[in-house]
């Protein structure tokens, strides 16, 4: 069945199947960012940007996806390299395989909370599961991104 | 120092983070045949029979492979140098399978939906065995787990199969029970551990595909790429020189990637089609048909005298290793050796213990590698021996532990599976580690616990640890240094970044010894073509074996450097002085981007290379002192994780950003098996608890904070000063978190995870206890 | 899950019509359990066209429809003045964010899911389900039912009333499972205590609140009274995350300080 959305901004059209989920669509269609974790709705390293908010791309079936705009790393460059910067200055990035999913999360996050606490910041991203960093050094990154400190 | 030990970002975060294809399955062929498992049903069992016409029939099946189609050669998974210390006890599919989730077949097909199909259709008869799923009954038991011939061990570990015995081991300095005797107060106690899941979040995975001289190239995720291969040449009967292995940018190993998964089939599948495939596993094929930590019973006694001396430790081991023995002797022996040199100055002090094999998960290596289990035991009942003595921990542990210039009978004794390495410390900061974590957990206010509510108690405690860097006599590391016009440099490493950040300070140290900017040192690592040798990323050897060996190999290319420009300067090598980016003599002087041209082009023509190697004469171990803030509801037992508190001596921090990652993600892991990580099987031995919503890793509300500070510390025979950080983190938890919980309420949680209806349970058996008196 | 066909509804009629075609077709609410289910479909319904994610405001009750995703739940401003906010405090603490737009309110009632967050509070307050074909009926009502139904849930109402509601989670880590759900509400003049996950599905403590309602201005030792009915008259069971007994002086404590904490605010 073809499926019609925008997928990084631009008008994209796909052949999927019924049962097909948007992280399968993507993968096979060079978008690498989005990662297979779990495939089960727990671990959030598949998280995109279903018009502009974090959805998991693992669950959610292509066909739903008709009309919508799908965000992955690859559609925002500049802001995820913005991002990368406040994670590399902690040490918040170490196997990089959560980062793309939780970097999404945390620029919708931006955008999404008005003066958000310590408290809010680490219920968004709660979802993306890091085994490697025992997540202060990212909370910090994220809470230094969303505030616009140097 | 100006890029060792200074605030550097990690040379590849950015291009992960922005979505680089990077990992392995983002590399794997686009035509990839699809490679699938068919797993066992059974947690024992003997297969009368397999068909595999039908599957093999269907249409899109190119391949379907059974223990019938396969080589039949013993080998072990078991990443580790050669002759491995793990017992050959492996076959690529076998008759038998062992575990629920064990291999009895392969398919490889076009698609993932035919693949499955084609497993569907595969007709097994299964002689359903009766599966020994207690590993306290294994021993001697009248169900042998590998009867078959063709296994061995590659020297003697103890590999008696016909008793379920995958390894045993026996040392001991002095008479431990004739110094027990004469304690004034002893302690003895078992304390149990669970098989703890690595987690990763990036699931395992390989591909393969045949290059045009007709090689086998295989990218996986794994962190041994150069021990992989020698085990599929052996295994296969494939020449060493016509297999590349490549290790691309890995989701996460922590252990679980110390060892074979998918390679073997994804090697056979490209070289019976010609055909690129790839496997990747399923989050419940990683959780219950990978490997786990080895469940541990531990069997403490201490014994000390009034005034806080420490007299007498014995620790006896009986470790749970599955179905088979990866990495069984190695573990079990460091819950001894990296272990009980903490304290050293006991009078004696006895190490013994048996691994066996249940028909259980397959258990393997996994950070720590059984630090963690002989330090909740040993740091558990050491605590137990204050309340006897009516002592403070922390006091008892200043005076019992080891110090800088010390050593212990026990680093002689005990080696990775073969005898040991004597050692002084050298550099060893547990004293200040000690002091510092107290101050800033504030212990003076808080030990031993405070009312913080009608129901809610605040309480410490504490534990502190030690591990190694690296396995002296064995690991070697190498690194080249390549020279490139306009003056940057290659480095090319076997060291295997897997998440750690070791092509980082690998390039750190190249850029400070060369005096240049990390931008001008690109590294390229794990490649058994294009790399030089590495044992791989375990025994947290990457910063002292690696790190020494890039040391090395760029101090050969300043040296190379400087003789070049002397003779472009024509001036003597010790008129030259080099500040890495100019060579200046005292009237003439030479850019390095000048000279470096024109030994490409122009004069004196030639590519200067510095290659060179390293292995430990011994393994300085790193220290820390790990102290943790809890408050306990009295009224049901839930307790919150306050703070954690790390000091730790690691020696220089090579990155002090990246250390601290590693020690905290260490913390996490720590606390995951203290409380949060609980292993179930079910009654017919199949893994319940195999999928992220019924295994629990702590997430960022779980740990409220983390408090981790360095002590100065310097080891000369580390490179500018480092040790290791790599495993350390992991080790204090548990201990630290059952103290606490034990100042808190007087309850002492022996089986781990700790929970609150543990908690309660104890709370309750307290009061009726009071009640009874 | 297998599935061999995608439909879009066009309207009610059209999803209920098609959901009659096949025993084996499935409304989909949020899509979360398509890939935990080992079976197969022949239509997967979706209602996305049907403009049912909306949330209808009025001066007496809330209609949330039944594909309004529970981030957006959890986040409208009428819910979170619901009694205090306890409907989204419940509804923040499932799984994250990126998997509460997937999840639907819907979803989550029609399935009955016993270890369901949100059930165990929305069961204390008034709350109607609309299916289509046209029936109404109370949530307590749709709980106690056996059996599949071939109705398509389109909306829930909730009656607003003034009054305090408690909820607490018991769970090992922040993810996960609940071991139990306490919630407690307090109206003018009556209390209404619910308990979910024991593991069985959310219910009323209908002793306890028939005793402790006929009491003139309760107290501690009615609170406690009432929680200990609690854990008496409901089943609870053992389970691999907790004991019977120890979900039971779960239940007794939490309702007890359930009642404490509403008991001072009322309307």
């Amino acid at each position: 069945m073809k499926v019609k959305f925008i997928l990084n901004g631009r008008n994209r059209s796909f052949e999927v199947k019924p049962g097909e989920f948007l992280l399968d669509t993507l993968r096979k269609n060079a978008i690498t960012s989005v990662k297979n974790g779990c495939n089960e709705s727990s671990c959030g390293a598949c998280s995109v940007l279903l018009d502009g908010k974090p959805i998991l791309s693992c669950s959610l079936l292509t066909l739903r996806v008709e009309g919508h705009r799908i965000t992955t790393v690859e559609g925002i460059q500049e802001e995820i390299e913005l991002i990368s910067h406040y994670f590399g200055d902690e040490g918040a990035d170490q196997c990089g395989f959560c980062n793309s999913g939780l970097a999404l999360t945390a620029y919708a996050l931006k955008r999404e909370l008005v003066n958000p606490t310590d408290e809010d910041i680490k219920k968004y991203v709660v979802g993306n599961l890091c085994r490697c960093s025992g997540y202060q050094a990212q909370f910090e990154a994220i809470k230094r991104y969303v505030r616009n400190e140097k | 120092m100006k890029v060792v030990n200074n605030k550097t970002r990690s040379i590849d975060g950015k291009g992960i983070m922005m979505g680089r294809p990077a990992f392995t399955d983002d590399l794997a062929e686009s035509n990839s045949l699809i490679v699938k498992i068919l797993r066992s049903p059974h947690a024992f069992a003997h297969i009368k029979n397999i068909d595999v016409t039908k599957a093999r029939a269907l249409a899109g099946v190119e391949l379907v492979l059974t223990y019938h189609d396969v080589p039949h050669v013993s080998f072990t998974r078991a990443g580790q140098g050669y002759p491995e210390p793990s017992p050959h006890d492996k076959f690529v599919l076998d008759e038998y399978v062992r575990y629920v989730g064990d291999e009895v077949a392969c398919v490889a097909a076009v698609t993932e939906e035919i693949a499955e199909k084609a497993l569907a259709l595969i007709e097994v008869e299964y002689e359903v065995l009766e599966p020994i799923l207690d590993f306290e009954k294994s021993m001697n038991n009248k169900i042998v787990i590998h009867p078959e011939d063709g296994i061995h061990d590659m020297f003697p570990i103890g590999f008696e199969p016909k008793k379920n015995l995958a390894a045993s081991y026996y040392m001991h300095v002095g008479d431990v029970d004739k110094v027990l005797k004469t304690c004034d107060v002893t302690v003895t106690q078992s304390f149990y551990t669970q098989a703890q899941a690595h987690a990763m979040l990036e699931p395992h995975t390989a591909n393969a595909r045949l290059d045009y001289h007709n090689r086998l190239v295989i990218y996986t995720s794994t962190q041994t790429p150069f021990h992989v291969r020698r085990i599929l040449s052996q295994t296969l009967g494939i020449p060493l020189s016509k297999i590349r292995v490549i290790k691309p940018r890995v989701g996460g190993g922590f252990g679980g990637k110390q060892a074979l998964h998918g390679e073997m089939f994804v090697a056979l599948v490209t070289m019976r089609t010609n055909k690129p495939c790839k496997i990747v596993f399923s989050r419940k094929e990683v959780f219950e048909s990978s490997y786990t930590r080895h469940p541990m019973r531990l069997d403490m006694r201490l014994g000390a005298m009034k005034d806080g001396t420490l007299k007498a430790i014995d620790c006896h081991v009986l470790s749970d290793t599955g179905a088979y023995g990866e990495h069984a002797l190695t573990v079990f022996m460091v819950a001894g050796s990296k272990v009980l040199p903490l304290y050293n100055k006991v009078d004696a002090v006895q190490f013994t213990g048996e691994v066996v094999y249940t028909n259980h998960v397959s258990a393997g290596a996994y950070r720590g590698y059984g630090a963690i289990q002989g330090n909740y035991a040993l740091e558990s009942a050491i605590d137990m021996l204050c309340t006897k003595l009516g002592m403070d921990p922390t006091e008892f542990r200043k005076k019992n532990m080891i110090k800088e210039g010390e050593t212990s009978p026990i680093f002689a004794i005990m080696g990775e599976g073969t005898a040991g390495t004597p050692m002084i410390m050298e550099s060893c900061k547990l004293d200040y580690c000690l002091k510092r974590g107290k101050e800033l957990i504030d212990w003076k206010k808080k030990y031993p616990r405070v009312q913080a509510g009608p129901h809610k108690v605040r309480s410490v405690g504490s534990a502190i640890a030690m591990q190694g860097s690296g396995i002296p006599h064995i690991d070697m590391g190498s690194a080249t240094v390549k020279l490139n016009d306009d003056g940057f440099y290659n480095l090319t490493v076997g060291a295997t970044d897997i998440g750690q950040g070791s092509d980082t300070i690998l390039a750190q140290i190249v850029a400070e010894e060369l005096m240049t900017t990390i931008d001008k040192v690109i590294v390229y690592s794990s490649d058994t073509d294009l790399t030089p040798f590495d044992t791989g990323a375990y025994a947290s050897s990457t910063t002292y074996v690696s790190g020494n060996a890039v040391l090395k190999a760029a101090t050969n290319m300043k040296d190379m450097l400087i003789e070049e420009a002397a003779r472009s300067l024509d001036v003597p090598i010790d008129q030259v002085d080099f500040n890495g980016a100019t060579f200046k003599s005292l009237e003439k002087e030479i850019t390095l981007s000048d000279l470096a041209n024109h030994l490409y082009y122009s004069e004196h023509q030639r590519q200067l290379t510095a290659t060179n190697s390293f292995v430990g004469k011994i393994s300085p171990p790193p220290f820390m002192a790990g102290f943790i803030e809890i408050e306990v509801d009295t009224e049901t037992g839930e307790f919150e994780v306050l703070d954690y508190v790390s000091v730790v001596d690691c020696g220089t921090t090579l990155n002090p950003m990246l250390a601290r990652g590693q020690v905290e993600g260490g913390i996490a892991q720590g606390l995951g098996m203290a409380a949060f990580e609980d292993v179930k099987y079910s009654a017919k031995g199949k893994l319940m608890s195999n999928s992220f919503l019924y295994y629990k890793v702590p997430t960022s509300l779980d740990i409220k904070k983390l408090t981790t500070e360095f002590a100065e510390s310097y080891e000369t025979t580390g490179p500018f000063g480092g040790k290791s950080v790599g495993e350390i983190g992991i080790d204090t938890p548990p201990a630290a978190l059952c103290n606490a919980v034990y100042n808190a309420v007087g309850v002492r949680i022996t089986k781990l995870p700790v929970t609150p209806e543990k908690i309660l349970q104890g709370i309750i058996a307290n009061k009726q206890k009071e009640k009874k008196l | 899950m297998e599935i061999k066909h995608f439909h879009r509804a066009t309207s009610l009629q059209d999803a209920h019509e098609t959901l009659l075609q096949d025993p084996s077709n499935i409304v989909l609410g949020g899509g979360l359990w398509v890939k935990k289910v080992n079976a197969s479909a022949n239509t997967l319904i979706d209602l996305s066209d049907l403009k049912l994610d909306q949330i209808k405001d009025t001066h007496n009750q809330l209609e949330i429809g039944a594909m309004v995703n529970l981030r957006d739940f959890e986040t409208h401003p009428a819910v979170k003045s619901i009694n205090g906010g306890f409907l989204s405090h419940a509804v923040s603490q499932i799984m994250g964010v990126a998997f509460r737009r997937l999840a639907t309110v819907g979803g989550t009632v029609a399935g009955r899911f016993a270890f369901s967050d949100l059930l165990t509070p929305l069961l204390t307050l008034d709350v109607t389900l609309v299916f289509f074909p046209k029936k109404e009926i109370s949530l307590e009502q749709y709980l106690n039912a056996k059996g599949k139904t071939t109705d398509i849930l389109t909306s829930i109402i909730i009656k607003k009333e003034p009054g305090i509601g408690y909820f607490k989670k018991v769970s090992n880590t922040v993810l996960d499972f609940a071991i139990l759900n306490i919630a407690v509400t307090h109206f003018k003049g009556k209390y209404v205590i619910a308990v979910g996950a024991r593991p069985a599905g959310s219910v009323l403590a209908l002793k306890a609140m028939d005793y402790l309602n006929t009491q003139k201005n309760p107290g501690l030792a009615e609170f406690e009274k009432a929680a200990e009915l609690t854990s008496e008259a409901l089943g609870f069971l053992t389970t691999s995350t907790g004991s019977e007994s120890y979900r039971k002086s779960l239940a007794r404590t939490y309702v007890r300080r359930g009642l404490e904490e509403v008991a001072h605010h009322e309307g």
